[in-house]
Parts: C-alpha cells; sequence; structure tokens
C-alpha cells in the first residue's frame, strides 16, 4: 500500500460540507502493457511474452470540487491513469468509479461527466475557426441544436477567446490553442475534467497564464473537479489541493499538497556566507541541530553556496540560523531548497524503505 | 445522426478550405471521361453482342461501371483512411471521448467522402450525358437508391479494414485485393458472362456483379425495380451478413485497442 498522509482529509480550499462527495474512485487499479519485442526474439520465442507495468494497485479517492494532481516522471503512469478514467484504456484488475458509473460497465456515462483535455494541438481542427471546432463537439457531446450556438459563445467567452472566434485554429499561438482544447473539453459542463501536462508545450509567461485560468475560472468559478497530471513539482503544489505522487506505475504518497511538500521537502535549505569554513558548522553538526554542509559553489564575490538540512521544520531552522549568526557566521541569504521532482521521488522512496525497515 | 452530420459538416468544411484541390478533382473527371468516350466507341462493334443484356452501348456500359466501382473504393477505403487520419492526429481519441456511440461516429467518418461521391457520380453522369450518353432520367432515383445498396454491400470491407487499422495499424493488401477482385469480376468493364468460367464462378461472391446489372438495367434500359428484384435480393443478403461480421471485427478491435493501449497510437 502506498505512503497515506492522510487519505481522507479533504481539499483545503473547500468548505468541509462540499467535501463529503467522491467525485473519482480509484480502487486497486492495475494495468500492464505488452512489450512489443524485437522481430527476430518473437520468431525464436514465438509464445513468450514481456509486459511492462504502467499502474500498479493505485488507490486514491477524489472529492467533489477539488484540482488534484498526480505528479510523477514520465512512465509514472499519469497517463494510462486518465485514459482509464476517460474509458480509453480498459483496466487489468480493480475498479474505476466516476460519479457513481463504473468505467467499464457504464463507458458511456462516465463520458457525460467527465471529459479530458486532449492535450494533442494536433486534434483540434486546424482548417476550422474556433468557433467551428467548438460547435462540433457541442453536437457530439449531445446539445440540443438550439443550445449549441448560445453555449458556444459562452465557452468562447470563458476561455477568453471570443475575440478570435472566428480566426483559424491553425493560425492561433500554442497558449489559444491550449485554450481552445479546454474549451472544446467544457462543451458539455462536465463535472469531472482531466488536464495531462496542460502546460508542457507553453512558455513560462503563458504557462503562468494557463494556471491562474484554471484554478480562477474552471476550479472555483466553474466549480470543476480537475484532475491534473504533471512531471512539475511546483505546477503541483502550487496548484492543486492535493497530490498523489506516482513512480513506475506506484502510487508512492497521496496528501494535500502544502503538507508533501513540508513532510518531504522542509530539511534542506541553502545559505550564502563568506565564512564557509566556520567551527560554528561543526559544532551544530556535533549537536544534531544541523547535517553536514555541503558546499554547491563560489560566486564571483566570493560568496560561499552551501546546502545543510536542518530537521524539524521552519521554527528549528529559524532557530538554527539565530545561533549561527550569533556565533559570527556571515549569512547573506537563507532560503528553503525546492524539491526537483527526482529528488522528491527519491525521498519518498528513501522514506518508504525507512519505514519498513522501522 | 445529427452527430453524424455535424462530423461530415467539419470534414466538408475542411475540405473546402482547399478550394483548388476541390476545382481541380472535379476538372479531373471531365478529363477522365473524355477517353472513355473515344475508347468505348472504338470497342463498340466488338463488346455490342456481349452487352446487349445490360446496355445498349457500351460507352453507358463503362460509365455506369465506373461510376459503381467509384462508390466501391469510397466504401471500402474511406473509411479506414479517415480514421487513420484521425488516429495519428489524436482527434479518434477526442471523438471517443464524447458519448457519441461508435456507429455514428463511423457514419460521420465515412459521409464526406461519400457525399462527396454522389457529387461526383452526378458531375460524371452529366459529362457522360454532353457527349451522348442515354440514361432514363425518370429511374434516376432508383438508380440512386441501387447505388446506396452497392454502397452498403461494400462497406462491410470498409469497416473490416478500419477495424485492421485499429488492431494492427494496417490493413495490408485486403483493401486492393478487394477493389480489384471486384474490377475484375463485378463486371465493370465487360460483362461477367465473358470470364472464363472458373473465374465466373467466383464472381457469383462479388457484390458489384448484382448491383451493376441492377443499376444498368434502371439506368440505360428504364426497367423498373421489380426486374431487378432477383439481383437486389441476393445483394441484401450480403449487405445483412456482411454487417453482421464486420461490426463484430471492430468491436473486437475496439476492445483489443483498449486493453492493449493503442488507440491513439500510430
Amino acid at each position: 500500500m502506498p505512503t497515506t498522509i492522510d487519505p481522507v482529509t479533504p481539499p483545503i480550499s473547500e468548505p468541509a460540507a462540499s467535501r463529503t462527495r467522491v467525485a473519482v474512485s480509484v480502487k486497486n487499479l492495475s494495468k500492464r502493457f505488452r512489450v512489443r519485442r524485437p522481430f527476430i526474439e518473437t520468431l525464436r520465442h514465438p509464445f513468450d511474452q514481456k509486459y511492462m507495468q504502467a499502474l500498479n494497485d493505485v488507490n486514491v479517492d477524489i472529492h467533489e470540487g477539488e484540482f488534484f494532481g498526480f505528479l510523477g516522471a514520465n512512465g509514472a503512469g499519469k497517463t494510462t491513469l486518465f485514459k482509464t478514467l476517460a474509458t480509453l484504456v480498459s483496466p487489468d484488475q480493480g475498479t474505476v468509479i466516476v460519479d457513481g458509473f463504473d468505467v467499464t460497465t457504464h463507458a458511456a456515462d462516465v463520458r457525460r461527466v467527465l471529459t479530458p483535455v486532449i492535450a494533442d494541438e494536433r486534434s483540434l481542427r486546424w482548417r476550422l475557426s474556433a468557433r467551428e471546432n467548438l460547435r462540433l463537439y457541442a453536437v457530439l457531446y449531445g446539445l440540443p441544436a438550439r443550445k449549441v450556438a448560445a453555449r458556444v459563445d459562452e465557452v468562447l467567452e470563458i476561455v477568453g477567446l471570443d475575440p478570435a472566434d472566428d480566426k483559424l485554429a491553425g493560425r492561433f499561438s500554442s497558449g489559444m490553442r491550449q485554450r481552445l482544447l479546454i474549451g472544446r473539453a467544457l462543451i458539455p459542463q462536465p463535472r469531472i475534467l482531466l488536464l495531462d501536462e496542460p502546460t508542457r508545450s507553453l512558455d513560462p509567461v503563458s504557462a503562468r497564464t494557463l494556471r491562474a485560468f484554471l484554478r480562477e475560472e474552471i476550479c472555483k468559478r466553474l466549480g470543476c473537479t480537475i484532475l491534473l497530471a504533471t512531471h512539475t513539482s511546483e505546477e503541483a503544489f502550487e496548484l492543486c489541493d492535493r497530490v498523489a505522487i506516482l513512480n513506475q506505475g506506484r502510487q508512492l504518497a497521496i496528501g494535500p499538497a502544502d503538507k508533501l511538500q513540508l513532510e518531504f521537502g522542509e530539511d534542506h535549505y541553502l545559505l550564502r556566507t563568506r565564512t564557509a569554513d566556520h567551527p560554528a558548522f561543526d559544532l551544530l553538526a556535533r549537536r544534531a541541530v544541523i547535517g553536514q554542509p555541503v558546499i554547491r559553489g563560489i560566486d564571483d564575490e566570493g560568496w560561499v553556496r552551501m546546502e545543510v538540512a536542518i530537521p524539524g521544520g521552519p521554527d528549528t531552522a529559524a532557530a538554527a540560523l539565530q545561533q549561527l549568526v550569533q556565533q559570527g557566521v556571515s549569512v547573506a541569504r537563507f532560503e528553503r531548497v525546492e524539491l526537483s521532482l527526482g529528488e522528491l521521488i527519491q525521498r519518498v522512496i528513501t522514506r518508504k524503505a525507512g519505514g519498513r525497515r522501522e | 445522426m445529427s452527430r453524424a452530420l455535424a462530423i461530415v459538416r467539419a470534414n466538408w468544411l475542411t475540405a473546402l478550405s482547399y478550394r483548388l484541390e476541390t476545382m481541380f478533382s472535379f476538372l479531373g473527371l471531365f478529363i477522365a471521361v473524355v477517353p472513355l468516350y473515344f475508347i468505348s466507341h472504338a470497342l463498340q462493334p466488338m463488346m455490342a453482342n456481349s452487352i446487349k443484356a445490360e446496355a445498349p452501348e457500351y460507352f453507358g456500359f463503362l460509365i455506369v461501371g465506373w461510376i459503381g466501382l467509384s462508390f466501391v473504393n469510397t466504401a471500402v477505403t474511406a473509411l479506414h483512411g479517415a480514421l487513420s487520419g484521425e488516429i495519428s492526429t489524436g482527434s479518434f481519441e477526442a471523438l471517443l471521448s464524447t458519448p457519441t456511440p461508435v456507429p455514428a461516429l463511423l457514419a460521420g467518418l465515412l459521409g464526406h467522402a461519400l457525399t462527396m461521391n454522389v457529387i461526383r457520380a452526378t458531375v460524371i453522369l452529366s459529362f457522360a450525358t454532353m457527349f451522348g450518353l442515354h440514361i432514363v432520367w425518370s429511374s434516376a432515383l432508383t438508380g440512386l437508391g441501387i447505388l446506396f445498396l452497392i454502397l452498403l454491400s461494400y462497406l462491410p470491407f470498409g469497416i473490416a479494414a478500419a477495424a485492421l487499422v485499429l488492431g494492427f495499424r494496417t490493413t495490408g493488401p485486403f483493401p486492393a485485393i478487394v477493389f480489384a477482385g471486384s474490377a475484375l469480376l463485378g463486371g465493370v468493364y465487360y460483362p461477367t458472362q465473358v470470364i472464363p468460367s472458373w473465374l465466373a464462378k467466383m464472381s457469383v461472391l462479388v457484390p458489384l456483379r448484382y448491383g451493376l446489372k441492377s443499376l444498368r438495367r434502371t439506368w440505360l434500359d428504364g426497367a423498373p425495380l421489380s426486374a431487378s428484384f432477383a439481383d437486389l435480393g441476393v445483394l441484401v443478403g450480403m449487405i445483412l451478413v456482411g454487417f453482421v461480421l464486420s461490426l463484430s471485427a471492430f468491436t473486437l478491435a475496439l476492445r483489443y485497442a483498449k486493453r492493449a493501449g493503442t488507440l491513439a497510437q500510430y
């Protein structure tokens, strides 16, 4: 079973009363794919099969109105999980319930309440205008003919493409196309929206704008439950109420984003000092107040960048800093290290292994 | 129905945005009718006796055969072609994410090619009429109905080819075999009775043979529909069997692609 920090804690931004209903429930979900073998090997051993485990016993309950993130590197199983939720991949084991409907037996009902944002820009019809793209999907989602035009106008306004409604999708910028893809998924007023790495092809400014749009417009204003797959820990922790960390198909951890960040990323700090060889560092390390400092580099002005582990949270870190300064260490900068995804996953794995040994 | 029409409309608008290509495709039809006219007139004395049961003139025989074959081509190749395109762009996944039933999606994907083919057939008939083709225009709609049956009788092959694309990402030579077999044994360029007897036995399995006989009788001789009941009965039987088998194959292929996770991979 994965490390569960707090599996029943509801989304932080939602009031308690609205947090009880489960929108998506995944129980013991496993999926493996057959690996394509070289031709010669297939001829020599025609009946042998190799498999790649894409999902391995994944368990998660996502509440209505929650912004939930699946964080993992490439090949972690995020996309397979999303495709299973969208009824595009059938599970090998386990159950997936979306808004009360089983994805295997009630696929059509699932598709009425959950829409994936297919992030591939090519899935748009480039020779059609934004309006025509949305109009097509309005009909495919079964909107009555008399409501199609009004809904298309509404969605164009929500995604901010109303001034460019008659422009061909092929002439849009990447950011506009991402908005159009999101707009396409919003057409049926879905209760649940799947976003698979929506900012991967965007520049940092467009990515930040899109994140704000997702959080404020889609989640808060429209009340959609959003499931986000990302390999950027910054994106997951910034946007999501709760995050599940996936690695090679396994769910390593799940919990509120800020708690996860605190739990696995709190104890490493970066400081700039001119006195890296000051005896205060050794003294505090011997007392186990801080870990052994690691020098990361020296800048042009002679300031040394050091990384040091200070377990115990921000208060302990503040006290340690105070002791260093009192003993004469010159500190120009002191900040918590933002973890990369790789480091985060490594820490979760190490923590789990430690837990097992205990 | 409205969902299929929405896809047809979108494909239609996309095709029309390539104006020059659309224009040239119709111009090409005119150019193709001209040599057909001269060749058929050169061969008329030789063919007159063998085609008399189906058409008074070889030019008309060829034109109707050509139109019938174009519907076979649409039925066999359009669906897997459209499906391949949708899969490679990722839009098939987007289409399958909607609650649209699969038959409606298939009808939508086929619809544009079919509409274009109906227009092309009309243009060919118009050009051919300018060159002296005699059509019984009062039977035009009945003939269209027969063309629709020809299309339906070949659609199972198209659905089976689409199933192959879903399952294996290739149709192999399957559509080419069906098309070439129908062109050779279906009575497109010559009546089936001139085929060697051992090949003629195989031609009883070719739906186009029955469709073209009925179509020529209707359009070129003005025969009533009742004169073609026997041929059309065989065609309807083939349609029913073909649809049951091909839709089962497509359902299996879709299930396999979902299990293998290859629905959106090309």
